[in-house]
């Protein structure tokens, strides 16, 4: 094992442990709105939920993935210029595994961040020398940096003045291991659209939210605070002005779902997915919040209806012809919807005005779809 | 005004041992009252003809000379204007002539004549202004309107085809692709010029067409292939846009055009006459690599049977009877499914010999030669070694001082701090 000793001066250390954990209470305050920053630090611990099958699998529907955007042109890719593209002649089979490939890196491009309860402070006396009182004015830290160390697991600890010798905490941990281990895009010291309020502000006005969450990845932990904290605000502006759009197709999409019913906040998406008339998706994410909280009177149900909505595809578009399956289980969607509303929803006449609206629209779909059914010689019952 | 000159000194000279004994005489200022009037006779080269025939004396080409081109270009005598930059009553001898050259009266005085002292750069800027009038002047052009080169008509615009009864050529324009001279033998009049144009127009959405003109006048032979032009538009499909369907090849005579599709905002990298043919279509990235022959003409024909002889992605899927899938690196290389043949061929009715690669199979197995690229003439030289060698621990120095402007404001270091005074020494 090869020890690296680094001597950092003492006022140095104190001044990056100092300010973790104090600005809980931190209000972010933007012209038109204040939000107030929620983190999962409460008893229940969110992990074991997030990472469950069937809340992974809620999560990835709700994401709705249209490849198109899923594979769109990133501003922040290594190509400096467009390549020429490149062309194929390819055979059925070919082609199919070429889809299958697709379908891995669409998997790859929309794995979700994970979602963790928040770190605790390392206070881990490891002994005290009395001997070494006053040996020097300096702190020493000592890192571990074989290789093949997982960063989380890697050995960092610190003598110091006093003659302590203690395992460091978070923030000299991290520091650490991206002076020895750099990870490509992340910055020793924390970026300014995270510590300037007013750029973040900014950067939220301008509804850049891809944007913040994606460096937000990169520069921080899942169980830090700020990342937290970061991402929750992002969240909520994101619910407030219902700019749900910009975050599907996206890995961000499902942290955010997953945190709006994890704080019992669903009630404006649910509008949302009324109002475009997507009531499968509106089970689903009743389905989650029954996951999530248990708290949902019909949940059973919806339960099984998401069973039968997995298998169909995704909906990218409405639909313009129906089939009497699909009528079956729209339906079936629509009673579990009013059930839902009227026992657990907090918008009670928004959302049945968004259905009764829904339900109207598809009258319509469905005497279409019967119609041409009839006027095509193939008559059901 | 020089025979009036010669005239007018020889009055003065005559009588003026006359003019001084009346002055002596009569004390009366210098004045001509007293001049005898008989006529003179002055018949010399200069006044026998008038200035236009004098000149076309000095000008004037024989017709066998001006067949062979003399009388042209920059030894050219050219006619000059004797009379610009001169004024009845002033001359030579700075008089002042009281309603003639000057009012009569000035203020409440009565003006006289009399003799001002002499102008003596009068004479200078009269010739100045002769010099200026013979230099040949090159015809000036906005640098928009100008052509490949110069003034010359090649790459220039020409506007829109004139409409045809009430069928208007709107949102067309036409640029000129060659314009030259043809000499022609005519059993009566020997040789003769002719002028030949070339040029294509069109209207950048797809529509494009171009033409010759042949006439005795350059203007006339340009309108004509204008026309002509007009008259002969196809249609071009455009990938998305901007670019062509797939890559081709194409020749003409001794021509060997290849052509390949490009990326957006790769711009046009080929051959002016082909640059100004993909404007006139709507082609907005291609690279195209002439070999062979690069005769003009020859290369528009050759390009304009290449954009025709394209196929579309439908009929290269239907050919093949297979999936005609695009990667794009921007989109991570997600396959894209453009064309699908109604019937797909399995692997097993492949034969082993076909060609699939997609370029290979469009460019009619050509293949684009690819010179061998060489270092460049500094790299093998000694100093370079030295120079990279020397030049190696700044490499990053460039991101090092943006990181530290991002991240202070300023370029500083951990010892900018301890040591202040000295970098207010080094500022100053």
């Amino acid at each position: 094992m090869s020890l690296f000793i680094r001597k950092l001066s003492q006022n140095n250390v104190k001044h990056v442990v100092a300010k973790h954990y104090e600005s809980q209470t931190l209000i972010f305050s933007s012209r038109k709105l204040s939000i107030v920053p929620s983190v999962y630090d409460g008893e229940k611990d969110p992990a074991p939920k997030f990472f469950s099958k069937n809340v992974q699998v809620l999560l990835k529907r709700l994401t709705r993935p249209d490849f198109a955007k899923v594979f769109r042109k990133r501003k922040n890719t290594d190509l400096p210029v467009l390549r020429t593209p490149i062309y194929k002649f390819l055979t059925n089979e070919q082609l199919e595994s070429e889809i299958a490939k697709a379908n891995k890196k669409a998997d790859k491009l929309l794995q979700m961040p994970p979602i963790v309860k928040i770190q605790k402070p390392i206070t881990d006396v490891l002994s005290k020398d009395p001997a070494l009182v006053g040996y020097d004015t300096s702190k020493f830290v000592f890192t571990d940096i074989t290789f093949g160390v997982a960063n989380e697991n890697r050995i960092v600890v610190e003598r110091d003045p006093d003659g302590t010798l203690q395992s460091c905490d978070h923030e000299i941990r991290k520091r650490l291991n991206q002076v020895y281990f750099p990870i490509h895009g992340r910055k020793i010291k924390e970026p300014l659209m995270f510590t300037d309020t007013e750029k973040f502000n900014s950067l939220l006005e301008r509804q850049e939210y891809e944007f913040i969450l994606d460096r937000a990845c990169i520069q921080y932990e899942p169980d830090e605070f700020t990342y937290q904290k970061v991402t929750s605000i992002t969240y909520q502006h994101v619910d407030i002005n219902t700019n749900y759009n910009l975050l599907r197709s996206t890995r961000h999409f499902g942290p955010m779902t997953f945190y709006l019913t994890w704080h019992h906040n669903i009630d404006n998406l649910m509008l949302e997915l009324l109002q475009s008339g997507t009531v499968r998706e509106a089970v689903l994410l009743v389905a989650l919040r029954h996951e999530l909280q248990a708290d949902v009177t019909n949940g059973d149900v919806a339960q099984t209806i998401v069973q039968q909505i997995l298998p169909t595809p995704v909906q990218l578009t409405k639909p313009d012809r129906l089939t009497e399956e699909d009528i079956q289980l729209d339906n079936k969607c629509v009673e579990c919807i009013e059930k839902y509303i009227v026992s657990n929803s907090a918008m009670k006449s928004q959302h049945e005005l968004a259905l009764q609206g829904f339900r109207e629209y598809y009258q319509h779909l469905i005497d279409l779809s019967r119609g041409l059914q009839k006027a095509h010689g193939k008559v059901s019952n | 005004m020089a025979s009036k000159l010669l005239a007018f000194r020889s009055m003065i000279c005559k009588p003026l041992p006359m003019i001084v004994k009346q002055t002596s005489f009569q004390h009366v200022p210098y004045n001509l009252k007293f001049f005898s009037v008989s006529p003179v006779a002055c018949v010399n080269f200069f006044n026998k003809l008038p200035a236009d025939k004098l000149w076309k004396s000095v000008t004037s080409v024989s017709n066998a000379g001006a067949k062979k081109g003399r009388g042209k270009g920059a030894g050219r005598i050219r006619i000059r204007d004797l009379n610009r930059g001169q004024m009845i009553g002033v001359g030579k001898i700075n008089m002042l002539w009281p309603g003639l050259s000057a009012p009569v009266i000035r203020g409440r005085e009565l003006l006289k004549q009399q003799r001002l002292p002499d102008d003596p750069e009068r004479m200078e800027k009269l010739i100045k202004l002769r010099d200026s009038m013979t230099k040949f002047r090159r015809l000036k052009l906005s640098p928009i309107e100008r052509g490949w080169s110069g003034s010359r008509m090649p790459g220039r615009s020409i506007g829109p085809p004139d409409p045809v009864g009430e069928d208007e050529f709107t949102g067309f324009d036409t640029k000129v692709l060659q314009l030259r001279s043809l000499l022609i033998m005519k059993g009566s009049l020997g040789r003769t010029r002719n002028y030949q144009a070339m040029v294509v127009t069109g209207n950048g959405q797809g529509l494009a067409g171009f033409g010759f003109g042949k006439a005795k006048e350059a203007p006339a032979a340009l309108r004509k292939a204008k026309n002509r032009a007009g008259q002969k538009l196809m249609h071009f499909e455009i990938y998305n846009g901007h670019t062509i369907f797939h890559d081709f090849y194409t020749g003409f005579g001794r021509t060997k055009i290849f052509v390949q599709m490009k990326n957006e905002g790769y711009g046009l990298k080929c051959h002016r006459a082909i640059r100004e043919i993909c404007q006139a279509i709507g082609i907005k990235d291609l690279r195209a690599k002439v070999e062979g022959s690069t005769n003009l003409q020859h290369i528009v024909k050759a390009f304009f049977i290449g954009l025709l002889q394209q196929r579309s992605h439908q009929q290269l899927a239907e050919e093949k009877k297979l999936h005609l899938v695009e990667y794009r690196a921007e989109n991570e290389h997600y396959p894209k499914v453009v064309a699908s043949p109604s019937e797909v061929r399995t692997k097993e009715q492949i034969s082993q010999n076909e060609t699939l690669d997609f370029i290979q199979y469009v460019m009619n197995d050509k293949v684009i030669l690819r010179k061998k690229k060489f270092p460049r003439f500094y790299e093998t030289m000694p100093h370079y070694d030295i120079y990279l060698k020397k030049y190696e621990r700044y490499r990053n120095h460039e991101k090092i001082r943006l990181n530290l402007k991002v991240e202070y404001g300023e370029i500083k270091s951990f010892l900018t701090d301890k040591y202040p005074e000295e970098q207010t020494q080094s500022d100053a």
